[in-house]
């Protein structure tokens, strides 16, 4: 069976069995190795895509499922020279990174939530986070980057993601 | 001091932003179409005797290149006894052992082979339990045991005792015999804690002009070439590792383990060979912090001295030595740490069981014998009616005071701290209003570790563009070293930028010999290698710019790229300028330096069966907790936590202060809710997210965190290692936190909340370890002063 989708922004077909995982077609096919395989069972968030704009784990999306559909992958969110994501450029300037293994997914889910949810609070954001697990920080240095882009956004009336907040 | 405040700085990770792109290739994302990739066969009994292995089927099967059994590596190797094959052979001693491998195109061709494997086993009584372990009729978990190399001489070994290290420094007896004292006990036990690194261990093996090269996920290099050479039975300088960037390690991965069956199998076929755990796999075969039981007691004055102090820790090595091996040792230091005691004796035994093997994780049995310590210094304050903030202040350990090896400790350091605590509270306010009708506890504990020093050696190579290239064996596991600690130090070091300085990963054919990124050790250890390696390039740096400027090198100085006279900035000339005449003249400018333990002594006689007598840089914490219980559902809520560390010195203060955060929280999910429990044929149950429960956002509280600096140190500019130690005190502070606030004794965690609910309404069993000493015994000493025999 053949399945076509949009992979950051170009056509792709995928040829076999529509029940294969989506992560497993963007790692192993197409070589897109930022979406990180961690538990593959729809826990850690790792794996975080958006599809049709929506964050989904791509390790519970078949890839049957996104027939004609279009996935973005962390390398699709600011590709080449591009500059970061607001919220990327925040986790480097906060000096948030550890292993790093976590944070593509975690990028993908949380600027997915704060384009939806330009005034959320910071329990709001950590409660964002509950799909999203991180073994290295202990979170808190996150969600305050979280916290100072929207809040930095918001003073500037500028975009996060795409629309006004 | 210039070349301090050149030095210290909140230096931005250099590889932050890759890693948020999806951009770094971690060892699992370098896995290519042409390489082969293979699967184990492992055991899915506990222990056994393997009758029949016949592989000759497999190898028809479609796709499968080659299958190797423990016949085709079977040299052993551990830590302190050679006691562990790569691949089971004979007999298996756990379930998820592995016993063959499986090389094939693909994964799914060498998955279906598995099944054309023949495997007879003869199933043998498992030993699961230390209880059972130590029971004299016991059944031998390496029936061969005597027969084993010992690496390191020194250790008590006797049947399923796998290494028994001991301390004793004073009268004991005499101390427990006194009429002024008052003698309390107390017995803990902890389970095992996983270290779910995101990115599992991972090898991809090739066979290269008649050697091995790996490329794998791991804080060792070094042990991963040597324990290839050994298992392979080949010079150990015939096998090369690279490290790429590591998906987090926590310890598990300071050990080699799957990585040389890539090697084996490029060897047998020629070709590339990938080999990756399962996330099920790698929670399964976890070399978890090891479950403890603990026996402590004290004698103490009314006046609150600590006359005597005698405890025995049994620490499940599992079926394989391993580090717990090594960890007995630090039993002196972290349980016979924190106070001063006026005679001590302390026994620790690694103890064989048919269970996956154990391992090392951030401050390993320190966690546990911390959170001993300090909740028997708890029931030591409620026994006797002592302040316990007022007895660790009158009690913790100060200048010129003598560890349990007789080691003299240099400097009042925990006392300080405690001072800053308070000061801290005072600043941060408390939580208890917070508490909002559940039942309430606050509690401040101590602890001590230590960095694990060793041998390290670096290369410096400055270049004609002014930058510098770092060689070591260092590795990238997520702490920052090699992107913070490190390009700072040498910046600091020859008047440079910290970005002016490439720092190469691990590669054990371009760096010499190193101990491992774990310990604390990298900062300090590597950094002081790096150091030396820079006191070479100053002075041949120094030396042609002398020659250049008619000056003598020891009027110059290295600042801001240039090679100024001492007092007028601006003079000379840049360093490109003197490497480019350098190079032309006397040739490049290199230097190397090397680095390792100084061996503090300690008090003859006092430690046996000890890899490490005394610390040579021992690090302390003070923790403090406060906890809100629902008496409803026994859940424990942390409302506030709060640290001051003893960092040496603080090169990067916002990293250091990232590593505590995230230390902290690895201890509260120890703590409350990480619980590893063995299911009835010897499994371990949490082998995924959904039945291991790590800690989430919401789990996590915001950690203050004040470093204290100044404490005394041999790492470089006066460091000490900051990453390993955040964690050591969360389960003692949450330990006792709870107990306050249930008015009711904790002596085991993890605190979940059925756990909680039976320790409130007095229906937990309090631990007993009778196979350590009968209940009641005087001194439990005549039974652990000699080694259990068969």
């Amino acid at each position: 069976m053949t399945v076509t989708f949009q992979l950051n922004g170009e056509d792709c077909r995928f040829h076999g069995d529509p029940m294969t995982p989506l992560v497993d077609i963007l790692r192993q096919e197409r070589f897109l190795t930022g979406t990180k395989a961690v538990c593959r069972e729809g826990f850690c968030g790792a794996c975080t895509v958006h599809v049709d704009d929506e964050a989904v784990p791509s390790c519970l999306r078949p890839v049957g499922l996104v027939q004609g559909c279009a996935v973005t992958t962390i390398e699709g969110l600011s590709s080449g020279n591009q500059p970061l994501h607001p919220l990327q450029a925040a986790f480097e300037a906060a000096d948030a990174v550890q292993c790093g293994m976590c944070f593509p997914g975690m990028v993908m889910s949380l600027s997915a939530f704060v384009r939806d949810n330009p005034h959320a609070s910071r329990p709001e954001i950590k409660a964002a986070m509950v799909g999203n697990i991180c073994r290295c920080t202990g979170y808190e240095r996150i969600v305050d980057a979280v916290a100072d882009c929207l809040d930095q956004a918001r003073k500037a009336g500028q975009l996060v993601g795409g629309i006004h907040v | 001091m210039s070349e301090l405040s050149a030095t210290v700085m909140n230096l931005p990770r250099r590889d932050a932003q890759d890693k948020l792109r999806g951009r770094t290739k971690y060892t699992n994302d370098r896995i290519r179409p042409d390489m082969l990739h293979a699967v184990l066969l492992r055991s899915t009994v506990p222990a056994g005797r393997i009758r029949k292995l016949d592989v000759s089927a497999a190898l028809r099967c479609p796709g499968v290149r080659a299958v190797a059994t423990g016949a085709d590596a079977p040299g052993l190797y551990g830590i302190g006894i050679a006691d562990h094959p790569l691949l089971a052979i004979d007999t298996i001693r756990y379930h998820g052992e592995p016993i063959a491998v499986i090389a094939a195109e693909t994964e799914k061709q060498a998955r279906a082979a598995l099944a054309a494997i023949v495997l007879e086993v003869e199933p043998l009584a498992p030993v699961f339990t230390m209880a059972e372990a130590l029971q004299p009729a016991a059944r031998l978990v390496h029936e061969g045991w005597r027969g084993y190399e010992v690496i390191t001489e020194g250790g008590a070994r006797a049947g399923n005792i796998a290494w028994e290290a001991k301390s004793s420094r004073g009268d004991v007896d005499a101390a427990f015999a006194r009429p002024d004292i008052r003698i309390v006990e107390s017995s803990f036990t902890v389970g095992r804690q996983s270290h779910v690194p995101f990115e599992p261990r991972v090898a991809i093996g090739s066979w290269e002009d008649g050697r091995a090269h790996i490329q794998t996920s791991t804080q060792v290099p070094w042990t991963v070439r040597n324990v290839t050479g050994r298992v392979m039975q080949l010079a150990p300088g015939r096998v090369r590792v690279t490290v790429p960037p590591v998906g987090g390690g926590f310890g598990l991965k300071f050990d080699a383990s799957i990585e040389p069956i890539t090697a084996l199998l490029a060897r047998m076929t020629g070709r590339t060979v990938v080999l990756e755990n399962t996330r099920q796999e790698e929670m399964a075969t976890c070399l978890c912090r090891e479950n403890a039981e603990i026996r402590i007691r004290s004698a103490v004055t009314a006046e609150g001295y600590i006359a005597g102090r005698e405890a025995v820790v049994l620490m499940d090595c599992g079926a394989y030595g391993g580090e717990q091996v090594f960890l007995t040792t630090m039993t002196a230091h972290t349980l016979g740490g924190n106070y001063r005691v006026g005679a001590t004796r302390l026994v620790s035994r690694a103890v064989y069981t048919n269970t996956p093997p154990n391992g090392a994780f951030r401050a390993c049995n320190g966690v546990y014998n911390t959170f001993a310590l300090e909740r028997h210094t708890d029931e030591i304050c409620d026994a006797l009616g002592f302040d316990p903030m007022e007895f660790r202040k009158k009690n913790v350990l100060g200048d010129g005071d003598l560890g349990a090896t007789g080691q003299v400790f240099e400097a009042d350091v925990l006392g300080p701290m405690l001072d800053r605590m308070e000061a801290l509270r005072a600043s941060t306010g408390t939580s208890e209003a917070k508490a909002d009708g559940r039942l309430y506890g606050i509690a401040t504990t101590v602890g001590t570790w230590f960095v694990f020093v060793g041998p390290s050696a670096a290369t410096v190579n400055l270049n004609a563009d002014g930058s510098a290239t770092l060689v070591t064996s260092g590795v990238e596991i997520g702490s920052g070293t090699m992107v913070q600690s490190l390009p700072q130090i040498v910046a600091g070091q020859l008047g440079l930028a910290p970005d002016q300085v490439i720092v190469r990963e691990a590669d054990t054919d371009a760096a010499g010999l190193d101990v491992g990124v774990g310990g604390g050790r990298t900062t300090v250890s590597i950094g002081a290698a790096s150091i030396a390696a820079c006191a070479e390039v100053r002075e041949k740096l120094l030396r042609t710019a002398g020659e250049m400027l008619q000056t003598r090198p020891e009027d110059l100085v290295l600042r801001e790229g240039r090679v100024e006279i001492t007092g007028r900035p601006g003079s000379g000339m840049s360093i490109p300028a003197v490497v480019a005449h350098a190079q032309a003249t006397t040739g490049p400018i290199t230097g190397s330096g090397a680095f390792t333990a100084r061996n503090t002594p300690a008090m003859a006689g006092c430690a046996m069966g000890h890899f490490i007598d005394a610390l040579d840089i021992p690090v302390f914490v003070v923790h403090e907790a406060e906890v809100a219980v629902d008496p409803d559902t026994g859940h424990v809520e942390v409302l506030a936590y709060r640290v001051v560390q003893d960092v040496g010195r603080a090169l990067n203060p916002r990293a250091v202060m990232g590593q505590i955060q995230g230390g902290v929280v690895q201890g509260l999910g120890y703590a409350l809710h990480e619980e590893v429990t063995l299911t009835a044929d010897g499994r371990i149950a949490q082998d995924d997210f959904e039945t291991y429960r790590l800690p989430l956002a919401q789990d996590a509280v915001p950690v203050a965190a004040d470093l204290y600096e100044g404490a005394p140190s041999m790492g470089p500019l006066g460091t000490k290692g900051a990453g390993e130690v955040p964690i050591l005190a969360v389960g003692a502070a949450i330990g006792c936190a709870v107990a306050r606030a249930i008015g009711k004794p904790v002596r085991q965690l993890p605190l979940t909340p059925p756990r909680v609910l039976r320790l409130l309404h007095e229906r937990e069993p309090p631990p007993e370890f009778p196979h350590i000493a009968p209940a009641g015994q005087q001194t439990f000493w005549a039974e652990a002063s000699k080694p259990w025999s068969p």
